[in-house]
């Protein structure tokens, strides 16, 4: 199975799938392949809680084809509460920066053709 | 990083298309700037050794594989052309290649062309097919469109820094007023901060008027040794810094999401290869795809502190002529972004300059231009040095 797919299928049980550089301790998506930091190959898979605050964000209301039927909607990063690794993904029912204050509680909630899923807690 | 070079680089022509919604095809436009620079540069095109076309979407045009398109119609189809895609940076990219390359002692006459011919596709197309640019998987997927990305910059800038959304429109405001003054500009408008704040909202904070114009557009510079360009007689300048540099594919891989790394990368290399600082910069057209790029470029490029830029437009210092000028031509914002043109562009502005073509907007007194350009939210970057002769 691709890393890619071990992503998307931590991802729909709330969970980001993360890689711990065993060499420097560095942490990566898990689409990663080399450490960033050190360039070793080996990492330590890790299942890291999907849950975070809001980093930044956006309310699209001209959005790319297929999201439509969802505008507006918000195009957040979210920054996990136990990592110092962001995650970014599709909120639906924003309409407004006052539904969104930055720093707003937010878990990852599944992934499906919109991506990962982010939802308030 | 550094490098020995055999041969010192130089502009010695350049031309452009009009940029906007042009009716002629990608092919007829990215010629009829090939010719333009060649007359500029008053050579026979049997004396251009390679070609190096850049473009993103041909396919949106039906015709991919630009390079020996070009080559045919100029006369020289034996020559090598190489095709480059860098997103909205192609153009720089492919100029830093084929730079290289004449550096090198490869070539000594190069024809470097950027293209774009997009608008008949309509925004819902650009929209769909500009946010594959990004890091698609994290990214375009999950709804991010390209205003929608570097409004997620603008939003952390206003909540970090000093600075409103009146601010960034000040950039857009500047940027038309250079862009009247250039008669090859997509969007000749002069607006006021309020025609910014009320246009449509496309992804908050960034409104309408915050956000280039999709554009039609082809760019051309013929570069050369010096030895050519000092036999040769006509008015030329010398590159003297080209630096590149990477950025994490999606801005969530940042350490900060008010900076652009690879900016500061490629600065640094360009900076250092050219023995100067920031302050040595008479004037700069930098990538201001929205109104929030052009505020954190010019921090990135080391003309004003973190966090200082929004100041220093509301200051006035980078209006034409100000402290420093920047994007005299108009910028991507007003006189356009033909996404592959838009680099070699740039260059083509910085050539007038520095050659006393710029008309109504020259910088007085100018002797160095930069030009900073990048692909999609400054995952690839380019930034280069050119001085008048």
């Amino acid at each position: 199975m691709s890393s890619t797919q071990q992503f998307i299928d931590a991802a729909k049980s709330g969970k980001i799938l993360s890689r711990k550089c065993k060499n420097c301790g560095h942490h990566h998506l898990a689409t990663v392949y080399f450490c960033q930091n050190c360039g070793n190959r080996e990492f330590e898979d890790e299942f890291l809680d999907g849950q975070g605050s809001i980093a930044t964000y956006t309310i699209i209301t001209v959005p790319p084809a297929g999201f439509d039927k969802y505008t507006p909607y918000a195009w957040v990063v979210l920054k996990l509460d136990n990592s110092e690794l962001r995650v970014s993904g599709f909120m639906a029912g924003i309409a407004k920066p006052a539904d969104l204050p930055m720093g707003t509680k937010a878990k990852i909630v599944g992934f499906d053709d919109r991506g990962i899923i982010i939802e308030k807690e | 990083m550094s490098a020995t070079f055999v041969e010192k680089v130089c502009v010695i022509g350049a031309g452009s298309t009009k940029y906007g919604k042009l009716d002629d095809s990608i092919s007829d436009i990215s010629i009829q700037a090939s010719v333009d620079a060649i007359g500029s540069a008053g050579i026979e095109p049997k004396e251009i050794k390679a070609g190096y076309i850049s473009n993103v979407f041909g396919i949106a045009d039906k015709q991919v594989h630009l390079g020996p398109v070009v080559m045919s119609n100029l006369g020289i189809s034996e020559r090598p052309s190489l095709t480059i895609e860098s997103a909205c940076g192609s153009g720089s990219i492919s100029f830093r290649e084929a730079y290289a390359n004449v550096a090198a002692g490869f070539y000594d006459v190069v024809l470097v062309t950027g293209v774009e011919k997009v608008t008949h596709t309509g925004t819902d197309w650009t929209t769909t097919y500009f946010s594959y640019c990004s890091d698609f998987f994290y990214e375009g997927q999950s709804g991010a469109s390209f205003p929608g990305l570097f409004a997620s910059m603008a939003r952390a800038y206003l909540t970090e820094f000093k600075a409103t959304e009146e601010d960034f429109a000040m950039v857009a405001v500047k940027n038309h007023e250079n862009g009247l003054l250039n008669p090859k500009a997509h969007l000749r408008k002069k607006i006021s901060v309020d025609d910014v704040m009320n246009s449509a909202v496309v992804a908050s904070p960034l409104k309408l008027y915050d956000c280039c114009p999709f554009s039609d557009g082809a760019s051309s510079v013929i570069i050369c040794s010096e030895k050519f360009a000092k036999d040769h007689g006509k008015d030329y300048i010398e590159v003297i810094g080209s630096g590149r540099g990477g950025s994490p594919a999606a801005l969530q891989g940042r350490e900060h999401l008010t900076t652009i790394p690879s900016t500061k990368i490629a600065a640094e290399a360009a900076y250092k290869m050219a023995g100067i600082t920031p302050k040595d910069v008479d004037f700069a057209e930098v990538h201001d795809c929205f109104t929030i790029a052009e505020v954190i470029d010019t921090e990135d490029l080391g003309f004003f502190e973190k966090g200082k830029g929004v100041e220093a437009v509301r200051e006035g210092q980078t209006k034409l002529n100000g402290s420093i000028s920047i994007n005299p031509s108009g910028g991507l914002k007003s006189k356009g972004h033909p996404i592959g043109a838009t680099g070699v562009g740039q260059i083509v502005e910085v050539f007038d300059q520095l050659t006393g073509k710029a008309g109504e907007r020259t910088v007085n007194d100018a002797k160095i231009g930069l030009t900073h350009n990048f692909g999609a939210t400054g995952a690839s970057c380019a930034v280069h040095l050119f001085k008048s002769v």
